[in-house]
């Protein structure tokens, strides 16, 4: 397919005509990126309406000696979340942004790149090439504010995840040097007679990798302190698509390369499920205890990979769905949060949970985005949230899972308790105090976000057409392999 | 107490790293005993220079077999210098060691065109010689950082102005996809350069191996730049 090729070079060209533009035309800013942006919102929706069945491209027309790119159910979802975020973050900070809008715009394009490249990329080494573009622009937008808090949080980021990186290069290396090539087909095939012991070692690298990157619960340390004085914009591609990025790729490595006999086999399925667990139970009681609203919305992020690993991992076709309709969701959900609070901050210039006293009364449908939001994200019908984790409770229970399933309803208990408390602070009444007026710009894209957690609440099968070609494609993975050698 | 916390906290630490350490001895040992497989590398070595059109078997790699990592290498070269241009502060200060005899200053004179004609070298006959884009873009990069070492940033800077680094490293990767899209054009795929009806030339000669020579100048120019971008910017530091 043609058009698999400019999902990811459009952006590239964008971000270096950004470049220029800074140094020559400053004022075709807006021109630019505007048109840009509804250009490539465009090509996403076509690329996304031709993905089933997947669609194979070849660049430099090498075939199995070069790199192929591969639009499949799942790597579209991925698209999917792209189109939703991205034209609705890109208004939102045209506005948001006061200073160095070129610098954000360029660090914004090249990391849609990146991460455009990962979902659409069949290749090993290029999936890590396009995992490195997307975290240095990442690294970048998180010290964006040049506050010092946020430049040690990103020091920090950038200490764990080049760890992770290392272990992921160490991992690609080595399966290079048994099978002998990088294209992800013919290393599942070339994967067949190795010895167990050998496979599950390079799995553990794979996996401590990408843990690092997705920020499961030992291996999380980073993320709030990044998330913390970054611009509130960049934390909803954050939460939206970067650690959602590294489950992509975990998954595509695993469930492809490894298949899913093998991690039944070795055990992987029911670590990653306790694991998982542990995570949200875990970062649940952290958010617990946050005063700062962003520091809340980063556990609460993490407690909600947690759900996501619990139903990618269970290792059913009903939980893939339920994982993969997660993903989405909490995509959608968190970016509208991120967007709220966002306003909150423009207004207001704090993220304190104190601070956000009767915001309610002076933005009364902004509140309600967020109220919306907060209870889908705990999981109350009939929001997106509750369709999503009932889905993966469903297929815990399926699996045999039953303790990890009455967990979950657990973890829904605990995140209510903190979501209630800023929602009675943001309609708590205070004494007068000055607030600088919203524009519409910062306005409409929220709404735009937050009322889609309506809309896939009461219509599911509007993403579900979608997401429910995705086990076919995950879970046996002969079907992928078959298409990419190009049978 | 603080002090047998202090100790257990180093022993934590040498005990993880000799974890890992036996840990990837053993890993390696293990696979050391399987024979690997080559196939891509045969067939690259085989058939990689009628392929192509290169003799430089790197570079047929680098820049025709897998030449789309190559424009995402060249990705990451880039923002780095972006996000070090961005964040480090404007204010220039005195670099120490710039009190240099007068024949060190002379030197440099005759050591700059040595410079710029063996990066230009290794560029141009990348294809052909050990060398390539990347190999050459440092070369080249090296004369304003010499400049800079041994005169002072504000001369370097005056020589080859930051914006015009700038330019040329968007319009680089800019040229990179332009190149690209040629193979679109001509009705075969992205970064196709062979198998477009571009004529791969006679093996051996300067005007050979297609989109391969043209990528070579693009990266070396881009490569260059930004290293010098990235010295110059990490020197101003406080």
């Amino acid at each position: 397919m043609e058009l698999a090729v400019w999902v990811i070079i459009l952006p590239l060209l964008t971000g270096f005509l950004l470049g220029i533009s800074k140094l020559y035309f400053n004022k075709i800013l807006f021109p630019l990126v505007m048109s840009s942006a509804i250009i490539y919102l465009y090509l996403l929706i076509l690329v996304i309406q031709n993905s089933n069945p997947p669609k194979l491209y070849s660049i430099g027309n090498w075939g199995l000696l070069g790199i192929n790119l591969m639009v499949d159910p799942f790597s579209s979802m991925f698209l999917l979340i792209i189109a939703i975020l991205f034209i609705s973050v890109i208004v939102f900070s045209m506005k948001y942004i006061k200073m160095n809008k070129h610098k954000y715009f360029i660090f914004t394009y090249l990391m849609i790149a990146g991460i455009a490249g990962m979902v659409l990329t069949a290749d090993l080494f290029n999936l890590y090439v396009f995992l490195e573009v997307s975290s240095m622009s990442s690294y970048a937008l998180s010290a964006f504010k040049k506050t010092d808090k946020g430049i040690e949080g990103t020091f920090k980021y950038l200490i764990m995840s080049t760890f992770g990186s290392f272990f992921i290069l160490l991992a690609t290396i080595l399966t290079y040097y048994l099978t002998g090539t990088l294209n992800i087909a013919e290393v599942s095939l070339g994967f067949q007679d190795i010895p167990f012991m050998i496979k599950s070692m390079l799995m553990c690298l794979f996996v401590f990798g990408y843990v690092i990157k997705i920020g499961l619960v030992p291996m999380h340390a980073w993320l709030p302190d990044a998330y913390e004085d970054s611009p509130i914009p960049y934390n909803v591609f954050s939460s939206g698509l970067v650690m959602k990025s590294a489950i992509y790729a975990l998954i595509r490595v695993l469930y492809i390369i490894f298949g899913i006999e093998f991690l039944s086999e070795s055990g992987i399925l029911n670590i990653f499920v306790y694991w998982g667990v542990i995570t949200f139970i875990i970062s649940h009681f952290l958010a617990f205890q946050q005063s700062n609203l962003i520091r809340l919305l980063a556990y609460s992020s993490i407690a909600q990979i947690g759900y996501i690993i619990v139903g990618l991992f269970v290792g059913s076709e009903k939980g893939l769905i339920g994982g993969s309709f997660h993903i989405l969701n909490h995509a959608i959900m968190k970016g509208a949060l991120f967007l709220v609070v966002g306003i909150f901050y423009y207004s207001l210039k704090s993220v304190k949970i104190e601070d956000i006293k009767e915001m309610g009364y002076k933005y009364p449908i902004i509140s309600f985005i967020f109220v919306i939001n907060a209870l889908a994200i705990v999981g109350l019908p009939p929001f997106n949230g509750f369709m999503s984790k009932w889905l993966i409770v469903e297929a815990a229970l399926e699996s045999g899972f039953v303790y990890p399933a009455f967990f979950i309803l657990v973890g829904t208990f605990l995140s209510l308790t903190y979501y209630l408390k800023v929602i009675i602070k943001l309609y708590t009444k205070t004494e007068e105090k000055i607030i600088t007026k919203v524009p519409l710009a910062l306005k409409i894209p929220t709404i735009f976000v937050g009322s889609l957690c309506i809309v896939f609440g009461i219509v599911p099968s509007l993403p579900l057409s979608l997401i429910n070609n995705i086990p076919k494609f995950l879970l046996d993975n002969s079907e992928y392999v078959r298409i990419l050698l190009g049978g | 107490m603080i002090r047998i916390n202090e100790m257990f906290k180093k022993l934590y630490k040498i005990s993880l790293v000799v974890l890992l350490a036996i840990f990837l001895l053993y890993v390696f040992n293990e696979i050391h005993d399987l024979a690997s497989k080559s196939y891509l590398s045969e067939h690259y070595i085989s058939k990689g220079v009628q392929e192509t059109g290169a003799i430089n078997l790197v570079t047929s790699v680098l820049y025709d077999y897998r030449s789309f990592d190559t424009l995402g290498e060249a990705t990451v070269i880039l923002t780095a210098s972006a996000i070090l241009a961005f964040l480090v502060p404007l204010r220039k200060v005195a670099m120490h060691g710039t009190k240099f005899l007068i024949i060190v200053h002379q030197t440099m004179i005759f050591i700059v065109p040595y410079l710029a004609v063996l990066g230009s070298y290794l560029i141009l006959f990348g294809h052909l010689n050990p060398g390539g884009g990347f190999v050459g873009g440092v070369v080249l990069a090296l004369i304003p950082i010499v400049m800079t070492i041994t005169y002072c940033i504000e001369f370097s800077e005056y020589k080859f102005k930051p914006n015009i680094k700038t330019l040329l490293e968007d319009l680089g990767s800019i040229c990179f996809i332009i190149l690209g899209l040629f193979g679109i054009v001509t009705g075969s795929n992205f970064l196709a350069s062979g198998q477009s009806n571009l004529g791969l030339g006679n093996p051996g000669e300067l005007i050979s191996g297609g989109l391969i020579l043209c990528l070579n100048i693009i990266i070396g120019i881009k490569v260059g730049a930004g290293m010098a971008k990235i010295f110059n910017s990490l020197i101003k530091g406080e």
